[in-house]
This record gives C-alpha cells, structure tokens and sequence, in this order.
C-alpha cells in the first residue's frame, strides 16, 4: 500500500482521535479499526477512480474528433483484457470483505464481563436503565476503558442507537432483543442519534453520551438511582424540572403548541379549577387525581387540542414505571406549581441535582 | 439564443409533406386511445417527466429547509411527508418506469425493425396503470399525507394516523406494480419474437440486451411488492397480526419483503440506463463497441446476483450476524459486472472519433458519477465501515450517485440523443452543453458534501440538526456542508430548467432534424425522422450495430447515411 500512502495522508488524516477530513472524533476502541477499513476502501476507491477518470480525459483529449471521418481500426473485443479486468476487481473486493468481516466479529462480539445498560427507544426520546435501578433520559453515562453492552429494545416503533464517536449503531426493534457493545477509551461527552426514522420528533432524539472515571461513574448511577429519595417533600416540584426531560419532546412549558398539550395550559387548568375536553367528547376536570391518573394510564383519556381534534397519540404507556412513584408525583408537583418554576419569559428556571438534594457529598 | 438559420430554406422543406407518426392522425382521442408504441412513448415521455418536475420541487422543499439550522419552512411534520413524497415519486413514479416506458417504448420496436411491440393493447393498459397509480400516489397529499418515507417500514407505518395517505400509496405501488409488469413482458416478447431476420441475440443493440434484463426483473421481482403492500393493506385494515409485534408480527420480514423487491428495483433503475450509455459512447464515438458480449452478459448477471443480496440492507435490523456475512460477501458480486461494463465503456473510447454533442456530454458525466457511486458502495457493502455509515447521509449521497447520477443522467442524455427522432426537431447545442455542465456541477455539489456529512455522523431523514439536545458544535458543522448541498441544488435546478426552456423552444423553432444527426448504426436511424407510423417504409438494413464503417457524412443533409459506394442490400451484414 506504500503506493496509496500519500493519498492516505491526504484525504484521511485518521490518526488521532480529533476526527479528520471524513471523521468525527473517535473514542471507542473499535473505531481505529472501522477508520482503517474506511480508509483503505477509500485508497482503493481514489485510485480507481484517478485511474478511470484519468484514463477517460486522457481519450477525451487525443481521440477528439476531427472532422467527420471515420474512427482509427482497433479490436473490438480481447479475451484476456476482460478477464485481467474482472479479476483484480475480484481479488480486491475479497480482501475488502475480509477486513470488513474481522472488524465485523469484533464490533458484534461483546466481551464476557461487559457492563450491561438497558437502552429503551420510544417516541421521541432515549431511557437508559443502570443494573442498580437508576434511569436517565437521553444521556448514557458509562465508565472509561470497561466494556459497555447496551441491552436495546423499542416501545413503539423501530429506532436504532448511534454514537458516531464509537462508531457503533444498532436499530432497536419492537418485539426484539438487539445490542451492541464499546469500549470507551477516554473522558468526555460525545453524540447520541436516532438513526432510525420514527416520526415527527425524529430530529430531536438526540442526547449524549457522557463517559466518566470508575469513581466518578459509581458516584453518578449511585446519584441517580436515589436522588429523588433524598429531595425533601417541599422541592419535589423542583426535581420535577430535571424529570421533564421525558416530556419536553411533546409538552412545552410555555403554552405553544406541540404533540401534546403544553403545561402551561394545564397548569392554568388546574388553578381555576376548570375542566378539559376529551377526544371522545367528555370533559375532564383537571385536578390532582385527573393529572395522576393521565400519568398513569395515559390512554383512558386523551385529550382533544384547541381546535377540538384529538392529539395525535397518547402518550407512552409506561411512562409511570420509568419515573418511579417518587418521580410520577414530583411531575404532579411540578404541573400544579409550575408558576414557580418558570421565569418572567415562561422558560424553565434552571434547576441542578445538587441544589435540591440533601445530605450528597461531592464525590472524591 | 439558439442557433436558427433563417436564411437558408431547412432540409425537407420543398419537399411535400411527409407523413409521419405525429401527423398520421389528429385529434385528442387519436393520442389518449392510440396502440401507436411511438405515441405511447411519448405520452410516458411526457407524463414521467412532469411527475419528476414534481418530485424535484418536494427535493427543493427539502433542500431549502435544511440549508440553515432551525426551522425554515416546513414544520417537522411537513418536511417527514416532503420527503416522503419526494421518495415515492422519484421511485416508483420516475426512475423505475423511466427509461423503459417511455424510451424503450419509442426505440425498441424500431431498434428491432418491428411495427409495434408484440402487446400493443397491454403496453396502452399499463400506461393507465401508471396514470392511475400517479394520481393515487399524489392524490395522498389531500387525503392526510404521508410521512413514513418512501420504505414505508412497520410498525411506523401501521400504527400512525395517517391511515387514509398510507392506504393510498400502498394501493399506488400495487398499481403501478402492475403497470411495471406488462411493460417488462411485453419487452421480453416483442425482444424474442419480432427481431427481423439476420438479427440473432449478438446482433441486437445493448441498449435491448439491458431493456431484456429489466424486464426479467420487471416480471420476477415486483409481485414480491405487490404482495407485500397487500399484506400490509390488510393488516391496517383489518388488524391481522403479520409485521406489527402488537399484533404478534415481525416488523423485519416486512424488511425482507420489502427488500426482496427494492433491491432488483435499483436495477431496474439502472440496467437500462447502463443501455443507454453503450449506445452514447459508440454512437458518439463512431467506435465499435469494445466487448460486446461481455457487456451484454454483464447486464444479465446483474440481473441474477441482484435477487441474492437485498439482506445488506438490514445489516442492523437485528437479522442474525452470519446472515450479514454471507449477504455482505454476495454484494460484493454485483461490483465485478458493473466494473467490467465501465472498463469496456472506456476501451471503447480507444481510438475512437469522441464528439463533445450534449448526448456524449451526460455519458461521460455518467462514467464519472457512477464510477464515484460504485466505489462508494464498497464502503457500504463492507460490514465493519456500514455499521458506521448505516443510514447516514453517506448511504442518501450513495444512492443519490447511482439513481440520479447514473439513472437519470443517462435517461437525459437518452432523450438528448434520440430528440431528433422523436421530435423531427434539433435543439441547441450550445445550450445543451450549458446545462449538462450545470447539472454536473450542481449535483457533485449537493452530493458529495454528503458523503462528508454522512462519515461525520449526519442521520438521514433529520428535519433539522439544532434544538436544545444538540451539540452547538455539531450544529455549525452539520450547517456548512447542509449550506453547499443546498446551494449546489439550486445549480442543478438551473440547468434543468434551462433544458426544459430549450427542449420546449426546439418543438416550435428548432432545425429540422435529418434521419440520421449522429451516425447511429442501429435501425431506428434508418427511418426518418420522425418515424412513419409503421416505422419503416421498406426493410432496414440488419447488420453489425455498431459498424460504423458503413456511413459517411452528408454536408447538405447536416446527417449521415449509407455509403454511396456500398450496395443497399436488406439482410446484409
């Protein structure tokens, strides 16, 4: 290959972990061996290509017609040309196959002491789900340099995972059980996609991807397997805000419109005691019991917008199970005292774990 | 603009009139009931392009949303049904009928020096298949949309809201399934019943060899479609449980199902533009074809290895990893006949005469484009580097290169190439090469930028990259590359506008054309221009398609003709 060598270097400065012409970053430690495949098809394909499209300027050029005369005598067919021509495009794709297949088995092939996340797709957001019952939305915190198995499965329709960091992706299927495995090889914070088409929101299934020291990892699931415990009853409305970002996809805060109705609007609800119309064309009084049970079972009853038309689909059924009985009345909380969480523009104050957690200490 | 001499009487003129297939007959009836394979061509002609101006406005939508980060005109829900809509139309509206239905129906008969295909009724049947199936598909628009892209992958698109769009189209593809179906036969028959005497398989023009495997293709692969549009159709509406897990179906057979179909498609896509591109490059280069059979046989082989690797689009579906393997190790298969065509194609330019006329123009841009949309295909038939690029832009900008870039590139210098003799009329020149470089320019612009944006981690069908979960970074990133695709879409949109101006002006002002402007050896060039209504008036001389030996230019006719000094002898090699 000293031959490509140059072009290599060219177009394919991989070398490092900041990405390059083609790349993002990489932090896993299958990317070098995806990069290399990448750029060793993409050596391939420039030389073809110079070669072809060199080949056709250079006839272009020397064969120009001139005049109408009949074209130069030259044979029509060559037996041995056509097989050289088939063959070394065989023998090159073979050995593409086998350096794609050896990368392949090692991206597939999880190790045997991997920590294992469950990763769960649903319209239109991500919940991450640790071995000691912590859960987070659109941000998958993992340990550096230990193998990570992500455990995926799809609520609704079929999403598909995809860190381009670590160069992994996998699609989460309804009724199927699919993972895929990294190992990350240094601290940071890298992109997460959907990379599978599911719908309105689509766009905005995005998260990241926050790798941590084993310390500070076992700080951070420990935090989030029990913060909402040690929020005292008067700021569970507080804890509500960091929750909210299992709804923002479909209820805004400040009474535009979106796939379901904003808060605002059930706030305003609640706090004149007024009712709200269903699809199926009964009202609802909006009271503590009605945002519990519209939590809960989302499905019993859907509401009907502005316009009097039902919202295009009701809301994860299970819902209630990722936020915890805590975390399903810390949301009630939130949607009865919103007035108190939202600034003068009707944006969201900010609201950090540590200013309403009590007794956590700063981990080493 | 173009160039009209008005000084000099045009060729023909002092000549009474000569009947030809546009004037056999007149009225509006004599087109919409006409079994004229000429008069069909051109109404297929007429209809597919107008469906593609269509589908090029939705990609403009498309463009013009993602030119800047954050919502410009479309709302998330209108962009997902824009460029659904874009898809279907250019799928199974444009590209897969393209060439065939409306070229192939105009030059094949003639090519074979035949009155009509073998089915003329059916080939009219299907054209209102098409229209039927055109006016459902679109129709969708007023009945809710459609926002499940153009694969139309379960459970999404059995559990959405847009029950009536979603019926709708499912019952277009089934239409227009059929429609795709008759064509494909009634090429196979006519191609192995009316070929006149002396013209045995190896003396058939390429450009037949390709319309033959398109429709072997045509005919095995698209029930699979049929079928499963059907299957779906009942599962929306009666609620029976065969792709949607709720209901204790498998959303990936409807993957296979699909594929199993879609996949022969992009063939049925390309294969006849491939035939077109060996007619442009001999004819243009008045050179032999170089590897004849090869050629020839290429095309059926990428008919055979196309039915055996639709599973390398599902390499993340969750199908077990040893199918990836093998589906990965026969995709590589396709590569060989494709490359082996592109090789022959350039050894023909060896020693040939090469003209720079606006048809020889998009068969070298094609040698260009496909040649960038094969290798990438490498990338993406490689299981270690498609894992990454797996819908990405990367796999957007792919088949961008190879439908667009090769398909529709090689369709547009088709009717360039055969203008004259649809028409009777010659275009400008000038203008033609214009917009042939604005579109090469355009679309290297608004493609290859999205190879980049797909290997840096770009998903496809993203209505916008900014939004609170985003990375600013990325966002900036994203835009720049989104910003040149954008802006190079609008230079390709320029030059096709410019060919319709100039196309539409040839109609009215253009230079009559002569029988033969390019010194073409196949039959369609040895009857005027444009045909008679039963195509040739006395039998055509069958011989070598591609011995160019035999003509020799005409000054005052602007075309060429047999030699003076060779007999005219029907049946002559």
């Amino acid at each position: 290959m000293n031959l490509l060598s140059p072009m290599f270097l060219l177009l394919a400065q991989t070398g490092g972990t900041g990405g390059g012409f083609w790349f993002p970053e990489s932090a896993s430690t299958v990317a070098p061996e995806v990069d290399f495949a990448f750029d060793f098809i993409t050596g391939i394909s420039i030389f073809f290509f110079v070669l072809i499209v060199g080949v056709m300027l250079w006839f272009m050029f020397k064969y120009r017609r001139r005049g109408h005369l009949p074209s130069m005598e030259s044979p029509t067919h060559n037996t041995p040309l056509e097989i050289t021509w088939t063959a070394i495009p065989m023998i090159l794709v073979v050995l593409i196959f086998y350096i794609g297949l050896k990368g392949y088995v090692n991206i597939t092939t999880p190790p045997e002491n991997s920590y294992e996340i469950e990763a769960v797709g649903q319209q239109w957001y991500w919940s991450f789900n640790y071995p000691n019952g912590a859960t987070d939305i659109n941000i998958l915190h993992v340990p550096v340099g230990r193998p990570v198995k992500i455990n995926l499965r799809a609520n609704d329709v079929i999403h598909a995972l995809f860190i381009p960091a670590f160069r992994v992706k996998m699609d989460a299927v309804p009724g199927r059980r699919t993972e895929l495995w990294f190992e990350a090889t240094r601290e940071g914070e890298f992109e997460l996609y959907c990379a599978e088409y599911c719908g309105t929101q689509h766009s905005q299934m995005v998260g990241k991807v926050i790798v941590y020291n084993q310390f500070a990892f076992e700080a951070k699931i420990d935090e989030l397997a029990n913060w909402l415990d040690k929020v005292p009853d008067e700021d569970l409305h507080k804890a509500g805000v960091i929750l909210y970002n299992y709804c923002s996809t479909c209820h805004t805060v400040d009474g535009s419109p979106l796939i379901g109705p904003s808060f605002q609007e059930t706030h305003e609800l609640f706090k004149s005691g007024g009712t709200r119309k269903l699809a199926d064309g009964s009202a609802v009084t909006v009271n503590e019991d009605y945002l519990r049970s519209s939590i809960r079972k989302p499905s019993d009853q859907i509401a009907a917008s502005a316009q009097g038309v039902a919202y295009p689909s009701s809301m994860t059924p299970n819902i209630a199970d990722q936020l915890g009985t805590r975390g399903v009345e810390a949301m009630i909380q939130m949607l009865m005292r919103l007035d108190e969480l939202v600034d003068a523009e009707g944006k969201l104050k900010k609201v950090e774990r540590a200013d309403i957690v009590v007794g956590t200490e700063e981990p080493q | 603009m173009t160039t009209i001499d008005t000084t000099k009487p045009t060729p023909g003129a002092e000549t009474p009139p000569v009947d030809n297939y546009l004037t056999h007959s007149t009225g509006i009836m004599s087109w919409l009931g006409t079994l004229d394979h000429k008069r069909i061509g051109v109404m297929y002609l007429v209809s597919i392009l107008t469906a593609f101006f269509l589908g090029g406005m939705f990609a403009m939508l498309l463009r013009l949303e993602l030119m800047f980060p954050g919502e410009q005109i479309l709302s998330q829900d209108q962009y997902n049904m824009a460029f659904t809509l874009h898809g279907v139309i250019m799928v199974f509206l444009v590209i897969i009928p393209s060439v065939p239905a409306s070229l192939g129906n105009f030059v094949l008969p003639i090519m074979l020096g035949a009155k009509d295909v073998a089915f003329p009724r059916l080939n009219l049947f299907s054209y209102y298949l098409w229209v039927t199936g055109a006016v459902l598909a679109v129709s969708s628009i007023f009945f809710g949309g459609v926002d499940t892209g153009w694969t139309l992958y379960v459970p999404y698109s059995t559990s959405g809201t847009q029950m009536n769009g979603i019926l709708l189209v499912t019952f277009a593809v089934f239409v227009l399934g059929f429609s795709s179906i008759f064509t494909g036969i009634n090429f196979i028959v006519t191609i192995h019943r009316l070929r006149p005497p002396g013209m045995t398989w190896f003396r058939m023009p390429l450009f037949l060899w390709a319309i033959y495997a398109t429709g072997i293709l045509q005919v095995m692969a698209t029930p699979v479609i049929g079928i499963t549009v059907a299957l779906l159709a009942v599962e929306r509406l009666f609620g029976i449980g065969i792709f949607d897990p709720a209901l204790g179906g498998d959303p990936v057979l409807f993957q296979h199902f699909f594929w199993f179909y879609s996949h022969p498609a992009v063939y049925i896509m390309i294969l006849p533009g491939m035939g077109i591109i060996s007619e442009l490059i001999s004819v243009h280069s008045h050179k032999h074809i170089f590897g004849y059979k090869f050629i020839a046989f290429s095309s059926v082989a990428i008919a055979i290895f196309s039915f055996i690797v639709w599973g390398h689009h599902m390499f993340l579906s969750g199908q077990s990893p040893l199918m990836n393997v093998v589906f990965s190790a026969i995709t590589f298969s396709v590569a060989i006949p494709s490359a082996v065509k592109v090789f022959n194609w350039l050894a023909t330019l060896y020693k040939g005469s090469i003209s720079f006329n606006t048809p020889m123009l998009y068969a070298l841009s094609f040698l260009v484009l496909f040649t960038i949309s094969g290798l990438t295909g490498l990338h993406l038939g490689t299981l270690a580097t498609d894992i990454h690029l797996h819908d990405t832009y990367f796999v957007v900008a792919h088949f961008h290169y190879t439908m667009m870039g090769g398909a529709l590139i090689a369709m547009i210098g088709g009717i360039h190439h055969w203008w004259p003799k649809i028409t009777g009329r010659m275009y400008s020149e000038f203008l033609g090469r214009i917009a042939c470089g604005l579109i090469f320019i355009g679309f290297n612009l608004t493609f290859f930028t999205q190879f980049m944006l797909g290997s840096k981690g770009m998903p496809r069908r993203y209505h916008d990259y900014a939004g609170d979960n985003w990375n600013p970074t990325v966002t900036e990133l994203f835009g720049k590359y989104h910003f040149w695709s954008s802006i190079g879409s609008f230079v390709m949109a320029a030059g096709f506008f410019l060919i319709a101006f100039y196309l539409l002006h040839s109609l009215f002002r253009g230079k009559k054309a002569p029988a033969n402007p390019w010194g073409g050896r196949s039959l369609e060039w040895q009857c005027a221009s444009p045909p008679p209504h039963d195509n040739f008036s006395e039998p055509p001389h069958v011989g070598d398609p591609y011995d160019f030996t035999v003509l020799e230019w005409d000054e005052q006719e602007q075309g060429y003709h047999w030699r003076h000094d060779l007999k005219h002898e029907p049946g002559e090699a």
